[in-house]
């Protein structure tokens, strides 16, 4: 044989000389056979490979002879000096054809991207394959799928395990929420712990979604969630510092979930206590934020007024009432960088700033209502673009900074226990402190483990629970404005207890170092704080002495041990004549805040009234916070209610009723004129505290109903054996 | 990370949510890749285990000796008991081939474990009873090659230390023509040699990995003669200029672990390991590193993501394991099976001239193999190269039970198909094996009897295949789950007229298209009955009778 060309003039340093196809082609040294062939205009098709991702060669379609034992994967494989390589012959072509043939016998065809768009990649290799019968058996087991996220919807069954979403997710774009799991036929790619992909920490950047080659990963149409306003360009937004890095692609494509929004001065921009799903950046502009609810408390009209009569609820500050302990707070928190003074509940944002993280990211109902202060413009988004936007490191920085200078002073300030910290110190914490954000479900801190820092809880709600023999307990929900970690400092001991963020949370880290510093210089902090540890503590060994102490199964079955304080009937003695609720609807202003139902433990009917819960489900998503347990453990709902009806929704025992009283507020349309209209305010069972006893215990002709602490007096019945529960062992029967 | 895992599983006997991410924080480790690594091994178990997790082993020689009766028996007696008491699922080759059946019962291995002896042991465990301490043989069985008569003297490595002669080690090796004993038969003086042009740093490893179906042989070397393994990784560590070895060793194999340890710590005694070695100026360390299990993981490759710390998915070659970017962590790394580093512990001790007086009618050298199946005394054996497979069988083994003629046999596992009685003759030899299409591999021999149906031996090993299969290719991952199917249907009355040619093109493509070895012989079981025992096939297809009444079972029920 003669010397082919490539021999005849010598290959340049660095370039490898080789033949594909028979044509004798030069390229840069560890150029991949793929990209070779792709640069001398031979193609070679692919699943798994697309240019701007590190090939693995898992899909095998990318084949070619290079005279070797097996096939090598032309995607991966670098070129070789003087390589013959054959890309199209028939063995190879036929290879091609069965590893399609695989694929497509278990693909749900035509897919959804197929349907849609008609690009499904394995389609259009199969139908150019020439494939219209499938020789092998279809998959019997289903592999499912997940439309848990807002953004994009998963069909497991279209997926070729091409690792492309997975390689977006985690080298493109360093989210790493989506890998592979399980293994062999079984395997599949899975969200953080195979969890659903919207409950997963999954920042919907849609990478995978534009990676994939099938319908397996497809965007999903935004339903229901409507922006009004102007599209914005992509390229405008992609010149905004807080979307720098962000991909365009999935910005276009989400360009519904992103809007322009321009307001006059003086315009209403949310209101406080609507349901909303949106968040608010401002552009150009300046808004006032503020509460415009009444600083009062519903209150019902005394009784020494003889309550016959027609009563009306009507508001009172609370703190003209007497007898309630002081809450010590200033400031009232709510979902932007701001508190608002308890005083003058009013602030201001600029250019720069972002509210409405936590309605839009967990739906929380508005917690304050934004004007147009000056003309404004905005960038109104959704979820998912929010997501995009917080996971982006420039607009991290950005919070940091503003939060820093801004906000942190006022957040300390907030916390009654910290109001003495000096302005020294909060400019050495200033430098310290960091923001850290948690997704719903992550562990902040873990019983046990060794205290390293103080957290504030700046946005989102945290459980805080301690791990039994029994099982988890639930021992408070931390929103914005509380606190945690400090015990672990004060006793020098580990962490006594596990936080996990229940939504979105990001909190305030102090370092231990630094805490520990705080601690010496301020001993009046310190003493505050010990006394608080002290009281928690003393509350939760009363609370597991008793679950140690009572064979409580069935009672906890019920969750009676979560109550605090219970309204029981002695269904012996109740005749159902139902004075009890009429008592109570006329001690509330015709509203019975009691329904002779619920639960039933042996004789005894629970009825529905405020069982101040232990796991007071209901202070969870109170958006600015005005609904908390007061030392007696009695939950109270502080004057600055909004009125939203989160509580009423989240208590599991329908006792939180939503009250309508008349106001006089601000017309909007046209300011400095006032209109008459009614605002709901939360209330709950009050226990008739201005009452000797509960009007529905006072009213009962039968002797039947009774206000009681669960855990003692069901413990007293547990240990008379009275309760004849059906399977119970019953002893000495004769 | 596997050891933070099997500390969490330790503790709640399962991997409970909470504490992965607990434990992602700790370790600075994505939820995800935690979750990608703990689904992927079966030693790990993400939700809460029933009180009786029984498995029954499935494989070969289990599935001679009666596998499928013992599990029918539990599934028949455990009927209707809540999954969260009870379950019954089979469970790959656990190495105790040579005492089949075997069953791992809450993550314990039991050998010989018949239908009663299982309901037995399943009861206590649901009574919450403690169960008895699988029995290990004690006292050591003497190996004819050691040179050390039952203790490691570590000669080879003092005469390294005092002439640090490389060359002449390599060159033993291969003038010896020592290969892998792990299946693949690469010259190992040759990748030793390869490994020490390469530039530092560099790692050794010994795959004790082994998991197919028959191969007992490594159990049996690493039980009784340790120290000869130790010290091949030593020499190699020493010849090629690495530093530190990492003997991967599958976690079935608790006793070897054990026996390992123990000389491993003699052996940092006497000064052959450590910072200086024998008080030279030479280092090697040395590791056990516990798999957390799988067949795959015997793949060089997929080895070494396992160590990594990785789900065990082998890589696309090249870069070979003996490569900068290929090995352990991208290092060159020396990969040998544990025979293969005992053996040339025992040629260089020996010398060359006792080596090549080794073994018959032509071949050279020692080798340990497994006989299991239907014969009367399954067993490791330490026998001549170029001895035949009869002589395997009917000599060291006892012939097979009840008088019963031979009907074929598997000379290394599922890897190497099946042989037909009329090749019973072959001598142990690699290119002989290699000429009839099938190999000397690990030495995995097992036997099947008359009566046998070489289709359902065909199925099983591929069943073995499609159960082990890593997922990350489409041949191999989707292959040979449709070849599964397409088999089972034939035991079952199901086929179609095109069968014999899909199954030639789907054989074809994974033979050519997987990345690894495993992908790559997944058709050899089928394609070697197609080949040996073509009237088996036509039987089924043709006649839907099954000269071994074992399949049709169920389609005589319809």
């Amino acid at each position: 044989m003669s010397p082919d060309a490539s021999a005849a003039k010598p290959t340049p340093q660095g370039q490898v000389s080789l033949t594909i196809d028979g044509k004798p082609v030069i390229v840069p040294q560890g150029t991949t056979i793929f990209d070779a062939a792709r640069l001398n205009g031979i193609p070679i098709p692919t699943l798994c490979h697309q240019q701007n991702e590190n090939p693995v060669g898992v899909c095998r379609v990318c084949v070619v002879d290079v005279g070797g034992r097996v096939y090598a994967a032309s995607c991966i494989r670098q070129v070789d000096p003087n390589m013959v390589v054959k890309t199209n012959t028939q063995p190879l072509e036929d290879v091609r054809k069965t590893l399609l043939e695989l694929l497509m016998a278990d693909h749900p065809s035509p897919c959804t991207r197929q349907k849609h768009s008609g690009d499904c990649e394995l389609e259009r290799l199969a139908a150019d394959a020439h494939i219209d019968h499938i020789p092998f058996a279809k998959r019997t087991t289903p592999r499912g799928h997940d439309d848990s996220s807002l953004s994009i919807a998963v069909d497991h069954e279209a997926c070729i395990l091409c690792d492309r979403c997975i390689r977006g997710c985690d080298y493109i774009r360093n989210n790493w929420v989506l890998a592979r799991r399980g293994k062999g036929y079984q395997a599949g790619i899975s969200f953080d712990l195979n969890d659903p992909m919207g409950d997963s920490s999954c920042v919907s950047c849609g990478e995978c979604m534009v990676s994939c080659p099938t319908g397996a990963l497809t965007n999903k149409a935004i339903v229901g969630q409507k922006l009004e306003g102007e599209a914005v360009n992509t390229d405008f937004l992609l010149e905004l510092p807080v979307f720098k890095n962000v991909s365009g692609n999935f910005l276009s494509l989400n360009r519904h979930a992103i809007v322009e929004r321009r307001f006059k001065a003086g315009d209403i921009i949310c209101r406080e206590g609507e349901f909303g799903y949106s968040a608010f950046y401002i552009l150009e502009g300046t808004v006032d934020i503020y509460l415009s609810t009444p600083m009062a408390h519903v209150k019902t009209q005394d009784a020494s007024e003889g309550w016959m009569q027609k009563l009306r609820s009507f508001l009172t500050p609370r703190s003209n009432q007497p007898g309630h302990e002081h809450h010590g707070r200033t400031s009232i928190p709510i979902d932007a960088n701001v508190d608002l003074p308890l005083d003058k509940p009013i602030a201001q944002l600029g250019a720069g700033e972002l509210f409405g993280e936590m309605t839009c990211m967990s739906y929380y109902p508005r917690s304050a209502t934004v004007r147009a202060k000056t003309d404004c413009v905005m960038l109104e988004m959704l979820r998912n673009v929010l997501d995009i936007m917080q996971r982006n490191k420039s607009f991290r920085e950005q919070l940091e900074r503003t939060y820093k200078q801004r906000a942190l002073d006022s957040h300390l300030k907030s916390v009654p226990v910290l109001a003495s910290l000096t302005p020294e110190f909060i400019a050495h914490l200033k430098e310290r402190v960091e923001l850290i954000r948690y997704l719903p479900g992550q562990i902040i801190c873990q019983q046990g483990d060794p205290a390293d820092g103080f957290y504030l809880v700046r946005l989102g709600f945290v459980k805080v629970s301690q791990h039994h023999p029994g099982g988890e307990v639930v021992l408070a929900y931390l929103a914005k404005g509380s606190y945690f970690g400090e015990m672990a400092f004060l006793l020098n001991s580990p962490r006594m207890a596990t936080c996990t963020a229940l939504d979105h949370v990001e909190v305030v880290r102090i370092p231990g170092d630094d805490f520990r510093l705080m601690l010496e210089q301020f001993p009046d902090i310190r003493q505050k704080l010990e006394a608080v540890a002290h009281e928690h503590i003393e509350s939760n060994r009363q609370r597991m002495a008793l679950v140690e102490s009572v064979p409580v199964e069935q009672f906890l079955n019920q969750g009676l041990m979560e109550a605090q304080s219970l309204l029981v009937l002695d269904l012996d003695r109740c005749t159902r004549c139902d004075q009890c609720v009429r008592a109570c609807a006329d001690a509330h202003d015709g509203v019975t805040r009691l329904v002779r139902d619920g639960l039933r433990f042996d004789k005894y009917l629970v009825a529905t009234s405020c069982r101040s819960c232990r796991d007071p489900l209901c202070m969870v998503g109170c958006p600015v916070g005005s609904i908390r347990r007061r030392n007696s453990l009695e939950i109270v709902i502080e004057d600055w209610c909004i009125g939203c009806g989160q509580c009423a929704n989240n208590c599991p025992y329908g006792n939180i009723n939503m009250h309508p009283f008349p106001v006089q507020i601000e017309d909007s349309e046209h300011p400095g004129r006032m209109i008459a209209t009614t605002k709901p305010k939360a209330t709950g069972c009050d226990l008739c505290t201005d009452h000797a006893e509960p009007s529905c215990v006072y009213a009962c002709p039968h002797d039947a109903a009774h206000r009681v602490n669960p855990p003692i007096f069901f413990a007293e019945l547990l240990k008379q054996g009275t309760p004849a529960t059906q399977g119970a062992p019953v002893e000495g029967r004769d | 990370m596997y050891e933070e895992l099997r500390a969490i599983q330790r503790q709640y006997g399962y991997l409970p949510a909470d504490q992965l991410r607990a434990l992602s924080s700790k370790i600075n480790v994505h939820l995800s890749q935690i979750h990608a690594v703990a689904s992927f091994y079966p030693h790990f178990h993400l939700t809460p285990p029933p009180k009786v997790d029984m498995r029954v082993c499935s494989d070969m020689s289990c599935h001679l000796c009666g596998a499928d009766e013992v599990k029918a028996a539990l599934e028949n007696q455990f009927r209707g008991a809540s999954e969260k008491d009870v379950t019954i699922r089979e469970v790959s080759c656990l190495g105790r081939c040579d005492q089949g059946p075997a069953v791992m019962l809450n993550d314990t291995i039991y050998a010989q474990i018949g239908p009663q002896d299982a309901i037995g042991m399943a009861r206590e465990a649901l009574a919450g009873r403690p169960l008895p301490h699988p029995k290990h043989k004690h006292g050591r069985t003497p190996a004819t090659c050691d040179p050390y008569n039952g203790t490691g003297q570590y000669e080879v490595v003092k005469r390294f230390v005092e002439k640090r002669d490389w060359q002449e080690i390599i060159a033993t090796l291969k003038t010896a023509k020592l290969r892998g004993m792990g299946g693949a038969g690469f010259p190992t003086g040759l990748k030793w040699e390869l490994v020490h042009n390469a530039p530092a740093p560099k790692y050794i490893v010994c795959n004790a990995d082994e998991s197919e179906p028959g191969t007992i042989k490594d159990r049996h070397i690493m039980e009784n003669v340790p120290y000869l393994v130790l010290e091949g990784m030593i020499v190699a560590g020493l010849v090629t200029g690495a530093h530190k070895g990492f003997l991967y060793i599958r976690h079935e194999y608790e006793n070897a672990k054990e026996i390992l340890q123990e000389e491993l710590d003699r052996a940092y005694k006497m000064g052959v390991l450590g910072p200086r070695v024998m008080g030279s100026d030479l280092s090697f360390d040395l590791e056990i590193f516990v798999s957390p299990g799988g067949y795959i993981c015997g793949e060089e490759s997929a080895l070494i993501e396992a160590i990594e710390g990785h789900r065990a998915e082998p890589r696309n070659k090249p870069p070979f394991p003996g490569q900068v970017g290929g090995g352990l962590w991208g290092r060159p790394t020396v990969v040998n099976n544990v025979e293969s580093f005992s053996l040339a512990t025992v040629i260089l001790s020996r010398g060359l001239e006792w080596y090549q007086a080794q073994g018959k009618n032509g071949s050279v050298g020692v080798k340990f193999v497994g006989l299991s199946g239907d014969v009367n005394r399954p067993g490791i054996f330490e026998v001549p190269m170029g001895i035949t497979y009869s002589e395997l069988i009917y000599e060291y083994a006892g012939g097979i039970p009840g008088g019963k003629k031979l009907l074929g046999y598997a000379p290394s596992g599922p890897s190497s198909g099946y042989l037909p009685a009329s090749k019973a003759d072959l001598p142990l030899d690699w290119d002989r094996l290699a000429a009839e299409g099938s190999m000397v591999g690990s030495g995995a021999i097992v036997i099947c009897a008359e009566g046998r149906c070489m289709l359902d031996m065909a199925l099983n090993s591929t069943r073995f295949y499609r159960n082990e299969s890593c997922g990350k290719c489409v041949p191999c991952r989707m292959g040979s789950q449709k070849m599964v199917d397409m088999l089972k249907g034939w035991t079952e009355g199901r086929s179609s007229k095109n069968d014999m040619q899909v199954l030639k093109e789907l054989s074809t493509a994974m033979g050519l298209a997987s990345i690894c070895g495993l992908g790559q012989i997944v058709p050899a079981p089928i394609q070697s009955i197609l080949k040996h025992f073509p009237e088996v096939v036509d039987d089924h297809l043709v006649r839907r009778h099954c000269p071994g009444g074992v399949c049709f079972t169920q389609a005589g029920m319809q």
